[in-house]
């Protein structure tokens, strides 16, 4: 020991290594290209973050309206936005030059430092008299900018903002439909007498809207349903006509004698157990018989002699009874419902009010048509005294405007108005998409890392679904187009387009049970016999089993989509409305949980093989089997990261626009998804999406430089429920992960 | 054959010097007749071992082992690091098979029944049998569902009784007191030592024939390891119980048999009173004093 010690000792004396530390190994310089790149990254998302909130929350804030008067003697009302430097054309020049000559240049804002002109954009609106929605201003024409108290803005149903002063209110009488009626003015907009008449007429609208919106669109489409009812009555009688060929007796017999065979076969093998120990074979013994007794009898009962497929004539009278009784009570409600509209309509055309807008005088009009005639009282939406609020009324308007978007129906093609459906659309979207995409996702990763034999198959499978996650998505809409909404959708429509005669159905039926036996028996065999049979020959067998299956698998296919008992659940609307066989939510949402699959499938994979080993072995060791281990142990441990999975496929489907343009995505949607008449959920309607509206106003919309704010609004709320959605799923999945935390061993 | 073998090995005993030693002939690769004692001859046998080999793909882990573990007490199982004793004892449960590579031979009889046949229902005889680890491993559950688990996996839900048989575990593994009134909390909070207990409360709720412990006290400190000792002391009343150990005291102090394996064979077999303190062969001695391994 101690001449170890002197050896270490000497050795520094000897040999004189010098040890020093480099420049490179001093990371100083990486670390600030490092922090560098952070803050560049930060900096991005901040700056993107901000502008969409800054953006989009500026919307609905109400600044004051101006009342410019140019030099020309010429006055309008706008409310300005944006102040520029511009180059003038040559002939704007020289009116300038010109109007300095005059000394009319007093103007001290209409030129900057350098002699650049300014102009200024303002939103004037009115576009019902024919003007755009903005216009630029040179500073130097103007003569005076003033903000009077009593100019408005009128928010309308159609034709965006009307800027002007109110005049008058009245209300048209019988005896004196035209002009005057009780007529009044109204010394501000905050008149009690004009606010219970916008009031009043709020009601009526709100029972208009109830009427034409709900109620006679239900009672139409009770009467389409009546109708479809009939058609199906008659289409079932026609095939009862048509189905009076009896199937091949041939067949009809090999399926008793089947039959007959199967249950026997039952009954010998159980006899045959009880003596020989013959294991494990007998189940499947068991499962052939019980599954050709089932085929048999399943043709014997659709098969018997005198079955009766369709409808009797007698049948098909009662329900045209039927129908007739009920359209009739349908149509009564319905014409006593138009007359009440009727009415309503009519009380409602007689409150006009008048608004004025300054230049020419002209009012704001019932409609582009007549624009002499006053807009009714009851296409106003809010009046807005821009120039007559104190702060918190003006915080009020701009509260009550985003409620209004949040909460209301588009208006004027889905360019003004609330995005209420477009909300509901996205959400049900989003949550159908996690339904659907987390348990296919995760059973398809516990197959492959748990039951899968890990080798070549696996790994190449591995792959493609990672590069399925490249994939551009409009690919997936594509498929989702021509698989889910015209194939899928279609069968369910429709049935079967060409169905394969009885007889051979059920031929096909027959060879499809025969390859699930085989395969079954096969896959028994190869597992029970463990090491006792040759190599070669166990291979086989599970060749055996693989082809098996897979034939089985085309052949359910097959038999599926060639069923002569099939006819389609909706085939009375066909052709005049698809109903699965178009585009909708249902396919929609599973066409973004095919492109969101990977996600989840790649998040599960991790996080199962995450679980500890020990773990399992304790479950194993307790005596449970594979399936109670994964469903008590591995799943629940797994559990956060699938949740992570779930969180990421939520944001990307979230946020895809493209797909959906394919497969149900609209500018405006009739219903809503979500409804409270059964069946609650229409996987068939067609909806509205955020990510969709955002380009519906930004570029489908006549007037797009009006709608630009909206778009801006649009995308922070879509942020905001993607942001929202996923909170959720990572609230709960922090309180999953602090039920797993363990303590410091 | 096992008589002139068991002679083979007397004689040896008798005249040790002149024998080869037990590392030569294992290097030279012959057969091996284990030393088993007298006294462990003609017992009843609760895990009957039978010229048992296992391979993990290429490489052999175990050679021939042939050992009868008696009924009631504790069975240690001693040896070098690597040596088998991991895999024998995993071998009993058939924990084995979870890998894929493994290759069994000869037979193995618990308590009559084999282990090792082709129409043995691995789960139901892994039901026999509770198993601990090394590392504590509870599972991410409450403490009550930890302990009950496997009557749950049975599709037992009457809450009384789970509730009873959970007492009794719990009582049994001397965990109770400390645990009874948060049963509902999660298991992995509790303390590495009283995580060992409830693994071992988990593995006799079910009241298992025999009771695996394979190291149950390496990731401990002293006094959870003295309570565990207690604890099995007390367990070996109702259960056989074979155990793992690196631990000499502790092999001394808690069983009443002990086997000596080393490179995959069994090397002695006796009562662990002549294991430590007269063995038959130099190599156990060597590795029971700390000389060996
Ligand atoms: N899953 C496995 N695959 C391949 N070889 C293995 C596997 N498990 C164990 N082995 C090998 O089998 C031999 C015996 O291992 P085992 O775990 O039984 O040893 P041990 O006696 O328990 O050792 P320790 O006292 O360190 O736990 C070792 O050589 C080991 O490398
Ligand atoms: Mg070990």
């Amino acid at each position: 020991m101690s001449d170890v010690t002197q050896t270490t000792q000497a050795t520094p004396a000897q040999t004189t290594v010098h040890r020093r530390t480099p420049f490179s190994a001093r990371g100083e310089p990486r670390v600030w290209l490092m922090a560098m790149a952070v803050v560049v990254c930060l900096a991005l998302i901040v700056g993107i973050i901000g502008l969409i909130v800054v953006r989009g929350s500026a919307t609905f804030w109400q600044g004051p309206i101006d009342e410019v008067r140019l030099q020309d003697g010429s006055v309008f009302l706008g409310v300005p936005s944006v102040t520029e430097t511009y180059q003038p054309q040559p002939d704007e020049l020289e009116r300038i030059e010109q109007a300095r000559a005059d000394g009319q240049l007093d103007n001290a804002h209409a030129f900057t430092k350098t002699g650049e002109p300014v102009r200024r954009r303002y939103f004037v609106g009115n576009r019902d008299l024919g003007q755009e929605s903005f216009r630029w201003v040179p500073l130097w024409e103007v003569a005076s900018i003033e903000q009077p108290k009593d100019v408005v803005l009128v928010e309308r149903d159609e034709w965006g903002p009307f800027l002007g002063r109110v005049r008058t209110l009245r209300a048209v009488t019988d005896e004196d439909p035209n002009p005057t009626g009780q007529e009044f003015k109204p010394e501000s907009v905050s008149d009690r007498e004009l606010q219970s008449a916008i009031d009043t007429m709020e009601a009526r609208r709100a029972a208009i809207a109830r009427i034409d919106r709900t109620q006679i669109p239900r009672l139409q489409n009770q009467l389409r349903q009546l109708e479809w009812k009939l058609k199906a009555a008659h289409l079932n009688q026609e095939r009862r006509a048509a189905s009076a060929d009896a199937p091949p007796a041939w067949l009809w017999w090999g399926a008793m004698v089947g039959c007959i065979v199967a249950v026997g076969g039952v009954l010998g093998l159980r006899k045959a157990v009880r003596h020989t120990n013959s294991g494990s074979r007998v189940p499947v013994a068991i499962l052939a018989c019980l599954l050709l007794a089932t085929g048999s009898l399943a043709y014997l009962w659709l098969e018997r002699p005198g079955s009766h497929k369709g409808m009797s004539d007698d049948q098909v009278t009662q329900i045209e009874q039927q129908v007739e009784a009920e359209r009739n009570a349908i149509l009564n409600e319905q014409s006593g419902l138009l007359t009440q509209l009727d009415d309503l309509r009519e009380e409602d055309n007689r409150y006009r009010i008048i608004i004025e807008e300054p230049s020419l005088g002209r009012i704001s009009p019932v409609s582009r048509s007549a624009p002499d005639d006053p807009m009714r009282l009851s296409q106003v939406v809010r009046i807005v005294p821009a120039n007559d609020l104190s702060f918190s009324g003006r915080i009020g308007v701009y509260l009550s405007r985003w409620w209004e978007f949040l909460s209301t129906n588009p208006r004027e093609g889905a360019t003004a108005g609330g995005v209420y459906p477009v909300i509901v659309g996205t959400v049900t979207l989003t949550v159908l998409l996690t339904i659907s995409v987390v348990p296919l996702g995760v059973i398809a990763a516990l197959y492959l890392r748990e039951y899968a034999k890990q080798g070549v198959v696996t790994s190449i499978i591995r792959i493609a679904i990672n590069n399925l996650a490249g994939v551009p998505s409009i690919v997936y809409g594509m498929f989702g187009l021509g698989f889910f909404c015209y194939t899928l959708g279609g069968y369910i429509d429709e049935g079967p387009t060409e169905p394969t005669p009885v007889g051979s159905w059920w031929g096909l039926v027959g060879v499809l049970f025969l390859a699930i036996l085989i395969a079954g028996a096969c896959g028994l065999f190869v597992r029970r016999s463990g090491d006792r049979l040759p190599d070669s020959a166990s291979r086989l067998i599970s060749i055996g089993a693989t082809v098996g299956w897979l034939v089985a698998v085309v052949l359910a296919f097959w038999a599926i989509s060639s069923t002569p008992y099939f006819h389609g659940f909706f085939e009375a609307k066909l052709p005049e409305q698809t109903t699965f066989g178009g585009r909708g939510i249902l396919w929609a949402s599973l066409t973004l949980a095919l492109l969101t699959l990977p996600v989840v499938i790649v998040a599960t994979e991790e996080a199962i093989a995450a679980v500890p080993g020990s773990m399992r072995e304790g479950s194993y060791g307790c005596g449970a089997s594979k399936w109670q281990t994964i469903r008590k142990i591995v799943l629940p441990s797994a559990m956060p990261g699938i949740l992570t999975g779930a969180i990421l496929a939520m944001a990307r489907g979230a946020g895809e626009v493209a797909p959906l343009m394919l497969v149900g995505a609209v500018n405006l949607a009739p219903a809503l998804p979500v409804s409270t008449d059964a069946p609650f959920l229409h996987g068939d309607r067609t909806f509205m999406h955020l990510g969709f509206h955002i380009y519906t106003l930004g570029f489908q919309s006549p007037d797009s430089e009006a709608t630009a704010p909206l778009v801006w609004t649009t995308t922070l709320l879509l942020i905001t429920i993607v942001l929202l959605l996923n909170l959720i799923a990572i609230i709960v999945r922090a309180r999953l992960r602090s039920r797993m935390a363990t303590s410091a061993v | 054959m096992t008589t002139q073998t068991a002679q083979q090995a007397l004689a040896e005993a008798t005249n040790r010097k002149d024998a080869p030693s037990v590392v030569d002939v294992i290097a030279a690769g012959k057969p091996f007749p284990t030393e088993v004692h007298a006294e462990m001859r003609n017992t009843d046998a609760v895990v009957d071992v039978d010229q048992f080999s296992l391979w993990y793909g290429q490489t052999r882990a175990l050679f021939e082992i042939k050992l009868e573990i008696p009924r009631q007490g504790v069975t240690a199982l001693i040896g070098p690091s690597g040596c088998g004793k991991s895999t024998l004892l995993r071998s009993i449960n058939r924990l084995n098979d979870l890998v894929d590579s493994v290759r069994t031979d000869g037979q193995m009889l618990l308590n009559g029944s084999p282990v090792y046949a082709p129409d043995v229902d691995v789960i139901e005889l892994r039901k026999r049998l509770g198993m601990v680890f090394q590392k504590p491993n509870p599972f991410p559950m409450s403490i009550f569902e930890n302990v009950v688990y496997p009557l749950r996996i049975d599709g037992e839900n009457r809450r009384g009784l789970l509730m009873e048989a959970c007492e009794r575990a719990l009582k049994a593994a001397a965990l109770w007191d400390e645990v009874k009134d948060r049963l509902k909390h999660s298991a992995l909070r509790l303390s590495g030592g009283q995580q060992q207990r409830l693994c071992i409360a988990r593995a006799i709720v079910a009241d298992p024939e025999v009771l695996l412990l394979d190291e149950p006290c390496s990731a401990l400190d002293p006094l959870s390891t003295l309570r565990i000792e207690e604890l099995i002391t007390e367990i070996s009343q109702r259960y056989t119980v074979i155990m793992v150990t690196h631990n000499m005291q502790q092999a001394a102090r808690v069983s009443q048999a002990t086997a000596f394996m080393y490179l995959g064979r069994l090397v002695e077999f006796g009562p662990t009173q002549s294991i430590f303190q007269t063995p038959h062969l130099d190599e156990t001695e060597q590795y029971v004093s700390g000389r060996f391994g």
